[in-house]
């Protein structure tokens, strides 16, 4: 036990001191911080600027209306869109249409608008920014509404607020949990993404650091001095333990930073009023719980795969290939998890996330999303950590043998009498 | 007792044979120097006695006990390759592989502090270990091998990389861990070393046990039958037929003798060929000359 302890002391201490540590460390979440910052002022800053429009009416009376429905306001209370002109059945479209597109050329007018003579055709934007989906929402609004209008008139049907009638509904998310009802805006999915990325890359970067680890030692020839004082057990375990105190440290700052990240947010969200991307944003303290979990279940199973991997090869190009054995898994939970994400109850994600070697990260994304039945959460769990002693035990004995063999792989009767005479 | 004995231990990889039928003793207290050209077999008889390999036949015992992980822990170990932590700091290094030994940190510090200054490497001490010589690393290793007093030493090829300063420094600390009742093996090339210090010898080639034993008593089996000459003038007695072969040196030669041949007959065949004879003298064989005649090659 105190040799554990020393391994585990001088991986953690030799870690943590190392210069990638600490630049990681620190610039994850800023870099994670920036981005965050960068998508909000993208958000705050939307365009402050009416949108010049001219509407060019083959069919002729819609302009007017056009123009009415088209009265949403700019944060800065400046209206959103003007019409500059309204030209109805003009003699020569052609003509018309140039000399619309030379002022958007010369930029005098940001688009215009061409409604056909027959309305069954549609309507056009013509615009020299296609992109800007933002304004297709009160356009194609403010369309229907006069079209609706024009057709109600055509029928003899006259009406003064011809846009009390023809509102539609919202429709309004509501996330049923078991403790009650929260709006949905989009927040669960993203925290169960980043759920997901955050399991993911852990599980992945800690696994290679583990098989990096180990792998130093065959290459500097450290072991052949360790083993002479060290069980490989006792060395396999003091590794295990000895990344995973260096992984909490390094997931520790950052979940920390990302709750102070989160109660900023908060602030903001109470100045933003309830349309900020924030409102409603709440991890339950059951999901971190869980999360934990499966995250300490995933690491050490993927760990010990790693370091197996690492025990086994001589050098960095050999593990390199053999890698992929240890990380396929998790790769192919990165491409199945969206099926999971789109419907968390179905049998094949519940199927799924109780394979312990998808359920590290495919698990905690259904308990986010939906929490599962009891049962299947707790028999993921015992799946998970049964298969996570059977890897230890396996990769123990991969790793004894492996760790002192250099060149060719060992042959079989050569593992054999390992197995037999330590 | 027996400090290490080997009996008609055999290993082979892949079909090739590293070590055939090899049976050894190592007294208590003894320096064995372990010798053999390259590629002899030394390396797999070190690795089989610390454990690290299996044999495919035969035994090997510590102290009388069969090779296990214990006895594996009783012994200081430098491996013939460097094996250290390149990223560490050389004083942390030493304290780790010291507390691994079972010392205390306290302790451990202690020992580290005073072996980096005797071996002159205190300015070094909080550098890292990939930042350091050959040469140096190669005492880092010296003391992490012997820091916790370990009642047998394996070491092979502890002089590799050292100058002639620091290679007198490491071999007066053995002879003063050998006088304390440590048992030493010592796989070098460096025949002069093996002379001046080891008690006993194991010659092995291609394999097999080809000498062992004291020796004092392995040189005087092979009697006086070299001659060192230092002369002036013509040396056309060296063709005499009664030597042997001919090594010449700077001050002179050394002509092995033919066995049966007088080495009376010599100098008179020097004195009469008008040779100024300055020194004249029948030497034990050189451990360098039983080596080529055993191993057929340096």
């Amino acid at each position: 036990m105190r040799n554990i302890g020393l391994i585990i002391k001088r991986e953690y201490l030799t870690a943590v001191k190392t210069k990638a540590f600490v630049i990681t460390t620190i610039l994850v979440p800023l870099v994670g911080i920036g981005f965050f910052l960068m998508i909000l002022f993208l958000v705050n800053h939307q365009p402050s600027r009416t949108f010049r429009l001219a509407i060019v009416d083959n069919a002729g009376g819609l302009g007017t209306s056009i123009a009415q429905g088209l009265d949403a306001k700019l944060p800065n209370g400046q209206p959103e869109f003007t019409v500059l002109k309204t030209i109805e059945r003009p003699p020569s479209l052609d003509r018309v249409q140039d000399e619309l597109r030379s002022q958007i050329n010369s930029g005098s007018l940001d688009a215009y608008l061409l409604v056909p003579a027959d309305l069954d055709q549609s309507v056009q934007l013509h615009t020299r920014n296609p992109g800007d989906f933002a304004l297709q929402g009160p356009l194609t609004a403010a369309l229907n509404h006069a079209i609706i209008l024009n057709r109600l008139n055509a029928r003899g049907i006259h009406v003064d607020d011809a846009s009390d009638i023809t509102r539609g509904a919202d429709l309004e998310l509501i996330k049923i949990t078991k403790s009650g009802e929260t709006v949905e805006k989009g927040q669960s999915v993203g925290i169960a993404i980043a759920l997901v990325l955050l399991l993911y890359m852990s599980l992945l970067i800690y696994g290679i650091i583990m098989m990096r680890s180990v792998l130093e030692e065959k290459t500097t020839r450290t072991m052949e001095v360790l083993i002479s004082s060290v069980r490989p057990f006792d060395l396999l375990a003091g590794k295990i333990l000895g990344v995973a105190a260096t992984a909490f440290t390094q997931l520790l700052i950052w979940i920390v930073s990302l709750l102070l990240l989160l109660s900023y947010g908060a602030a903001m969200a109470g100045t933003m009023g309830p349309d900020s991307p924030f409102a409603g944003v709440h991890i339950p303290a059951s999901l971190i719980a869980y999360a934990v979990i499966f995250f300490v279940g995933g690491y050490f199973l993927y760990s010990a795969m790693f370091a197996a991997i690492g025990a086994a090869c001589s050098s960095e190009h050999d593990a390199q290939q053999l890698q992929w054995l240890a990380m396929a898994p998790l790769v192919f939970t990165m491409c199945i998890y969206s099926l999971v994400l789109s419907d968390p109850s179905s049998t094949m994600s519940i199927v799924l996330s109780e394979i312990p070697f998808f359920a590290p990260v495919l698990m905690p994304l259904r308990i986010s999303l939906q929490t599962p039945a009891f049962w299947q959460i707790g028999l993921s769990i015992v799946l998970l950590f049964s298969t996570t002693v059977a890897a230890i035990y396996a990769s123990a004995k991969v790793y004894r043998i492996g760790v002192l063999m250099y060149g060719k792989r060992p042959t079989l009767p050569e593992l054999a009498r390992w197995l037999r005479y330590t | 007792m027996d400090a290490i004995s080997l009996e008609n231990v055999t290993k082979s990889y892949d079909g090739v044979t590293a070590v055939t039928d090899v049976s050894l003793r190592v007294r208590e207290g003894a320096i064995l120097g372990l010798l053999g050209p390259n590629g002899a077999g030394k390396t797999s008889t070190i690795r089989m006695v610390m454990n690290i390999l299996v044999p495919d036949e035969g035994k090997i015992c510590i102290f009388g006990k069969p090779v296990s992980q214990e006895t594996r822990q009783s012994i200081g170990y430098l491996p013939e390759e460097r094996g250290l932590y390149p990223r560490m700091e050389v004083r942390a290094v030493i304290v780790f592989l010291a507390a691994l030994r079972g010392l205390s940190q306290a302790d451990a510090e202690r020992r580290a502090n005073e072996w980096l200054k005797r071996l002159e490497l205190s300015d070094w001490a909080d550098r890292k270990v990939r930042d350091l010589s050959k040469g140096m690393q190669q005492k880092v290793q010296f003391i992490a091998a012997t820091l916790h007093q370990p009642k047998i030493m394996i070491l092979d090829e502890p002089f590799s990389g050292l100058d002639p300063v620091n290679a007198a420094m490491v071999k007066d600390i053995m002879l003063e861990m050998r006088d304390r009742g440590s048992t030493i093996v010592l796989s070098t090339h460096l025949m002069e070393q093996v002379e001046r210090m080891c008690d006993s010898i194991c010659l092995i080639d291609k394999g097999h046990k080809v000498l062992d034993g004291d020796l004092r008593a392995i040189k005087q089996s092979y009697g006086k039958n070299t001659v060192r000459i230092e002369f002036s003038g013509p040396d056309t007695f060296l063709a005499h037929p009664g030597v042997a072969s001919v090594n010449r040196f700077g001050s002179g030669v050394e002509a092995k003798l033919k066995p049966g041949a007088d080495a009376q007959e010599i100098l008179k065949a020097a004195l009469q060929a008008g040779a100024r004879i300055d020194r004249f003298e029948l030497l034990e064989p050189s451990l360098n000359d039983i080596f080529i005649e055993k191993t057929g090659h340096a």
